[in-house]
């Protein structure tokens, strides 16, 4: 069986280990737990005709005093880089984890979410600045499970031949 | 490596690059199977453990990071050795005590961004709604004062009585609403932080008495007693923002007389040397304000319940913008009441001092209503005359400050000449002077008012003889009162203050006139000046109705357009039309003539 490794990375409180719990537990807790080290998932999922074994590793979120660990992508087929609507600095910081990722382990495929659609009259990422970076991007609410599933898929798809 | 067994860990013993054995009993949250099967996590921690596993020069042993799995949280430690080791924990407790650390900074950071987003956002929409009171409160001024100046030239025409009294309350109503616009409109400049104190000497004293002469009004209307006070130690002459300040005092007042029924209202000062501020009082013998709410007040449109709004009226804005203009002088403001007996609002300002004279006794309690207690020698016009030099500068140093001009001559002779060349409002006469002495000098210049048909101006002779037959002597001349000297900068003030006529405040005034009304108030006056022209021409032919018409619409327009006087002259004119007191109206006539040449809009 097919088994592909995808992280989740992005600044800490955007809704990366959400997405996954909703994705494959179908739950969704209103509390805030930040992860530490690495949380790992895994999930069956049917890409066409073929069942993909998809292992989610939830990287904990960057901040200011913890660098991600590049090294915890290593055997990835992909990525997932984690925005909140709501936090224009998570776009930055997406902006500078796609940069390192690329620069350390080459083009990786991956997909940009901007997570917390539910809030979106707070958001306050700019579409413009966003649209700049060409990235295919989903937006998505954990909350409200919007988008999750069509996101993940997304990128499983794209990591199949 | 039993001990490590007996710790929990699960102990695999490594046999070859990626082989390993289990060298201990399982514990029991080892899942089956292959260790790299049971722990993706290996994967990355593995090609570091090789690579530890190789050097020997490492330390004794390597810790991977902590991972989830299962809700499980996991660490591997690879060990070094004469074998080598992989030791898997099942590290609970150490993961509890990390994630709560991390947990606390993130909780904490996302909480700064929530505030700091929170307060941004409420910045932008206090700023929006600022913005878009000014512009409504504009919007609404203009068809406003159109309707009010309808209103004004409706009530030239031809009414009935029954008409007459729609228009005037038609005009009254919109008057009210002119001021709760400009109170909004005030509120959202405070707020948007678009009003910046000025910092320019004034005198309290005169402030006070401005303040107290507007609340006035209406407390003499329910027939209240008014007193003002300014304790010893406190500075006469202060540097700050004497209009805002004033305001602040209307609005205390004018809540004052609002909420009191019977009884006093009064406003006192003290210097809070301690803290280097002013402490103003106003209290009343009011309704009261009930304890839940002396602190509310001070919001916006917040009033003392509900139903203030419907018996008393008003925005429930005045108190919001005191408190903001009395933050930005640095003060406080707060209220102390007792339900039914009355309230006292408190507030503190700080201001410069603009010199080190401070006053020396106490104003007495005077009635507010009573004009000539209010020092009202601004923007006087005086012309003194004394041959010493010494006492010249006295007085002028007295005087400075007061806004007053003083025109100095040193020999009576001079005294005539200049005052026959000039209008003044007051003159001061030394008795005793070379050339022409002060006597002759006051009966010259009553023979030419008699000549010219003009009022008398008030002239206080100066003298060094205390005695009866001195001030016979002065009065005999023709002066109007007697100062002794050494001459009381007080009592020179208070003789002033008595014998300036009421209703003539000045020959130049200069009135600030607020940034909107500038356009229009040039043809304002223009148009008070050719009433002069036709009150003169009514005076005449005894034309009562005409006068009192013109009186009325006057004091109806005057204090809106930044010129009280010109209301308190047109309310004597309607008055004294009325009573067909002529004598009265000729004088009201004159007064407006003078002060409207004489005022200047800035």
């Amino acid at each position: 069986m097919l088994k592909k490794k995808i992280c989740m990375v992005g600044h800490f409180g955007v809704g990366k280990t959400s997405l996954v719990r909703r994705f494959v537990d179908s739950m969704f807790d209103e509390r805030y737990l930040t992860t530490v080290g690495v949380k790992i998932d895994r999930k069956d999922v049917m890409v066409g005709s073929e069942t993909v074994t998809l292992m989610l590793w939830d990287l904990a979120g960057e901040d200011d005093l913890e660098q991600l660990k590049i090294s915890h992508l290593r055997g990835a087929s992909g990525y997932i880089l984690v925005m909140d609507g709501c936090r224009a600095i998570t776009l930055a910081k997406a902006v500078e984890l796609q940069e390192r990722i690329t620069a350390q382990l080459g083009p990786l495929p991956f997909v940009a979410v901007l997570n917390k659609a539910d809030l979106r009259d707070q958001w306050e990422v700019q579409e413009s600045a966003l649209a700049e970076h060409r990235w295919a991007t989903f937006e998505t609410s954990a909350k409200a499970g919007r988008g999750v599933e069509e996101m993940f898929l997304a990128l499983a798809a794209k990591l199949l031949p | 490596m039993n001990l490590l067994g007996a710790l929990g860990y699960a102990v695999f013993e490594r046999i070859g690059e990626g082989s390993f054995q289990l060298s201990e009993p399982a514990p029991d949250w080892l899942p089956a199977g292959s260790i790299m099967e049971a722990f993706p996590f290996l994967e990355v921690f593995l090609p570091d453990a090789e690579e530890f596993w190789a050097n020997e020069q490492s330390r004794s042993e390597l810790y991977s990071d902590l991972w989830t799995q299962n809700e499980l949280h996991f660490c591997a430690i690879a060990l070094r050795g004469e074998s080598n080791f992989l030791l898997i924990e099942c590290a609970e407790q150490r993961f509890q005590q990390a994630q709560s650390f991390v947990q606390y900074a993130h909780e904490a950071s996302l909480a700064r961004d929530q505030i700091a987003k929170l307060s941004r956002e409420l910045k932008r929409a206090t700023q929006a709604k600022s913005e878009f009171l000014a512009r409504m409160s504009h919007e609404i001024r203009t068809p406003m004062n159109a309707v009010i100046g309808m209103a004004e030239l409706l009530t030239d025409t031809s009414l009935n009585d029954e008409q007459r009294e729609y228009v005037r309350i038609f005009r009254s109503a919109g008057d009210n609403l002119l001021n709760i616009i400009d109170d909004i409109l005030d509120f959202s400049k405070v707020e948007a932080g678009e009003i910046v104190l000025e910092q320019i000497q004034f005198n309290l004293a005169d402030v006070l008495q401005q303040a107290v002469d507007i609340a006035a009004v209406r407390a003499r209307a329910k027939g209240l007693e008014t007193a003002a006070r300014i304790e010893p130690g406190v500075p006469a002459l202060l540097i700050g923002d004497g209009g805002r300040l004033r305001q602040i005092l209307v609005n205390l007042l004018g809540n004052a007389a609002k909420f009191t029924d019977r009884g006093a209202i009064w406003v006192s000062v003290e210097a809070d040397t301690d803290k280097g501020v002013l402490h103003f009082s106003v209290s009343d013998t009011g309704i009261g304000i009930p304890a839940d709410r002396l602190t509310a007040i001070f919001d916006n449109f917040s009033q003392a319940d509900a139903a203030t709004s419907r018996n008393y009226g008003g925005t429930g804005l005045g108190l919001a913008i005191s408190k903001r203009l009395v933050e930005l002088m640095d003060g406080k403001i707060w209220a102390e009441s007792a339900l039914g007996l009355g309230s006292t609002m408190h507030f503190t300002a700080r201001f410069g001092v603009a010199e080190a004279v401070v006053s020396a006794e106490p104003v007495a309690q005077k009635p507010l209503g009573d004009r000539r207690a209010a020092p009202r020698s601004r923007g006087l016009r005086i012309l003194l005359a004394d041959d010493s030099a010494e006492n010249r500068f006295l007085i002028r140093g007295y005087l400075k400050g007061s806004g007053c001009s003083i025109d100095e001559v040193e020999n009576g002779a001079l005294a005539v000449e200049q005052f026959k060349r000039y209008a003044y409002d007051v003159v001061l006469m030394d008795t005793e002077m070379p050339a022409l002495d002060g006597y002759s000098a006051t009966r010259q210049i009553r023979a030419f008012e008699r000549e010219r048909n003009s009022r008398p101006t008030p002239i206080f002779a100066l003298t060094a003889h205390a005695f009866g037959a001195a001030r016979d002597r002065s009065l005999e001349a023709g002066c109007t009162d007697h100062l002794t000297k050494p001459i009381k900068k007080a009592t020179l003030l208070e003789a002033i203050d008595k014998f300036v006529p009421s209703a003539a405040p000045s020959d130049r005034t200069e009135v600030s006139v607020e940034e909107w009304l500038k356009p229009v108030v040039g043809g304002y006056l223009e148009k008070c000046r050719a009433d002069v022209a036709v009150l003169r021409v009514a005076l005449d032919g005894r034309d009562y109705d005409k006068i009192r018409m013109l009186g009325h619409r006057l004091a109806g327009t005057g204090g809106g357009y930044g010129f009280q006087p010109i209301t308190d002259i047109g309310g004597a004119l309607e008055e004294s039309a009325l009573a067909r007191d002529i004598a009265r109206v000729s004088a009201s006539i004159e007064d407006l003539d003078r002060y409207l040449k004489g005022v200047k809009a800035g």
